[in-house]
């Protein structure tokens, strides 16, 4: 799964945000949602397949969503 | 940058430099240099130049020497501080003045740097101490009212209440899980998220906890200690809820991120539109900015990649402080020991996103929750950034976001931070370690020129 981006209205769903893209709800992470980045853009995020991130507009993404891990105890 | 500077004056002044009768200071060797704090609390010393005896080869040094101390043949040593933001190019132009033969590294020796293995420096009472935590309480300083999330593996309460002996209250309706996650607030297993509650506590005893387990997500790519970025980004949306929620005029948020991305290869690389660690465009640096500018006081761990003695996962080859720990919204926090030393695995700057990392430095390596076990110290940058965080909530008691802004507040911990070199900010300490104190006296003079 990779992060992609989409600019919508306030209170869009994600539904709005497969369509504008252009991608099936097989292809979205529902469990995820749509997550609102920056509501003063209406800049939201969601998860996709790689294979449906690689078809988005170079503006959506594809963005890494690499591990995180604590930063302790070092070892 | 402290660097140690050969000087060749003039012969008489290298002669009294070389006299062991004579008193000589910096000033009697140098005038000044520009872009160098000399430190004329440095002895000036001279230096005596190898000579290959005859017909030896003038350039090496792999051969028999002898060595010269004649004025006609020395120099001498001053020591200085080159800012870090241009110690290299400084260096490398500073021989072009007059009497400077070269400029060389001056290293910090030590006998025994505080590292990943070794026992407690000092306890969570000793931070408390240095916190100035009477002073803040007596000012009103205590976190009372003030959110403050701890996102990472999951607090547990009556642990953390256990070793600090009060309860500690964690707000179960503000907390939130990632996808996938269950149990409830404030009673997760005994781990690194509650290492840090606990830590988060010194400072601001009063503050409400609100509990983001984000580590323990068990999406597609995660394993039982790590999470992934996109849960965040998920958790960040979720606190601006938090703090949208609350009324304009009296609106705070601290949050606590003790975590990162120790490696490169679950990244794009740097320069890829997609990137995470280089990026200020990528959906989570996005989210930080968004959420700092509604008024939320976020703080990142600087990370455990110190040159000294890093963490065996530290897999980026330089500049550790990547994406989210180097954003320029953020307080990136490195770590000392209560002595005051850095501690050897504390991330070193510049930042990816932001050059000036790390902000300032605050105590880990202590005593403390207990959470690894009863003779562990509560350690990594991991400590130092909630110890920090309690800090900046217990000021949020009396200052809310509309009075003072998470930007202001930055600056004002820049500016009143103990400052551990001559010439500012360093690559190490930042602009130095958190001083509660000052800090208190600079929030006086805030408060008194707005009356």
């Amino acid at each position: 799964m990779v992060l992609v981006t989409v600019e919508l209205p306030p209170g869009a769903t994600l539904e709005q945000a497969a369509h504008a893209l252009g991608l099936a709800e097989d292809e979205v992470d529902t469990g995820y949602g749509l997550v609102p980045l920056d509501p003063a853009r209406g800049l939201y995020a969601l998860r996709v397949t790689e294979e449906a991130g690689r078809r988005v507009p170079p503006a959506a993404g594809p963005y890494a969503d690499p591990t995180i891990e604590p930063y302790g105890p070092p070892s | 940058m402290r660097v140690l500077i050969q000087l060749r004056p003039s012969p008489d002044v290298i002669a009294a430099v070389a006299a062991p009768d004579v008193a000589t200071t910096t000033a009697d060797v140098t005038g000044g240099l520009p872009g160098v704090a000399l430190d004329h609390s440095y002895v000036p010393v001279a230096l005596p130049r190898p000579r290959p005896a005859a017909g030896g080869d003038p350039l090496s040094m792999h051969q028999p020497l002898d060595f010269s101390l004649a004025p006609e043949d020395a120099s001498v040593l001053v020591r200085g501080e080159i800012s870090d933001d241009e110690g290299a190019a400084r260096a490398a132009l500073l021989p072009a003045q007059s009497d400077v033969v070269a400029v060389y590294a001056d290293p910090v020796i030590e006998t025994s740097l505080t590292c990943g293995g070794s026992p407690p420096v000092g306890t969570w009472e000793d931070v408390a101490r240095l916190l100035a935590v009477p002073a803040l309480a007596a000012e009103g300083y205590d976190g009372a009212g003030v959110p403050l999330a701890i996102c990472d593996t999951g607090i547990n309460a009556a642990h953390v209440g256990q070793r600090l002996g009060r309860s500690c209250t964690v707000d179960g309706e503000r907390s939130w899980n990632p996808g996938g996650v269950s149990g409830e607030p404030g009673r997760f297993a005994v781990d690194h998220g509650t290492m840090c509650a606990f830590d988060a506590l010194i400072a601001a005893p009063a503050a409400t906890l609100i509990d983001i387990p984000v580590l323990l997500s068990r999406r597609q790519g995660g394993s039982a200690m790590d999470g992934l970025l996109s849960d965040a980004v998920a958790a960040f949306a979720h606190l601006r809820t938090v703090l949208d929620a609350q009324p304009a005029g009296s609106r705070s948020l601290v949050v606590s991120n003790s975590w990162g991305s120790f490696s490169p290869l679950w990244d794009l690389a740097p320069g890829q539109p997609g990137n995470y660690s280089d990026n200020a465009a990528h959906p989570f640096n996005i989210i930080v900015g968004s959420l700092e500018q509604a008024g939320a006081d976020i703080l990142f761990a600087a990370g455990n990649c110190g040159s000294e003695c890093k963490d065996r996962r530290c897999a980026f080859p330089a500049r550790p402080i990547v994406g989210a720990n180097s954003h320029p919204q953020v307080l990136s926090v490195a770590g000392v020991d209560t002595n005051g030393e850095r501690v050897g695995y504390s991330s070193q700057g510049p930042g990816r996103l932001s050059d000036r990392k790390p902000d300032i430095a605050a105590y880990t390596h202590f005593a403390g929750s207990r959470a690894f076990g009863d003779t562990e110290p509560d350690s990594g940058t991991s400590a130092a950034c909630p110890v920090a965080a309690g800090l900046v909530a217990a000021i949020r008691t009396r200052w809310p976001a509309s009075r003072l802004s998470p930007s202001q507040l930055r600056t004002l911990l820049h500016r009143t931070a103990d400052d551990r070199s001559t010439v500012g900010f360093d690559y190490d300490y930042g602009y130095g370690i958190a001083d509660p104190a000052a800090l208190i006296e600079a929030l006086r003079k805030v408060s008194g020129s707005r009356e």
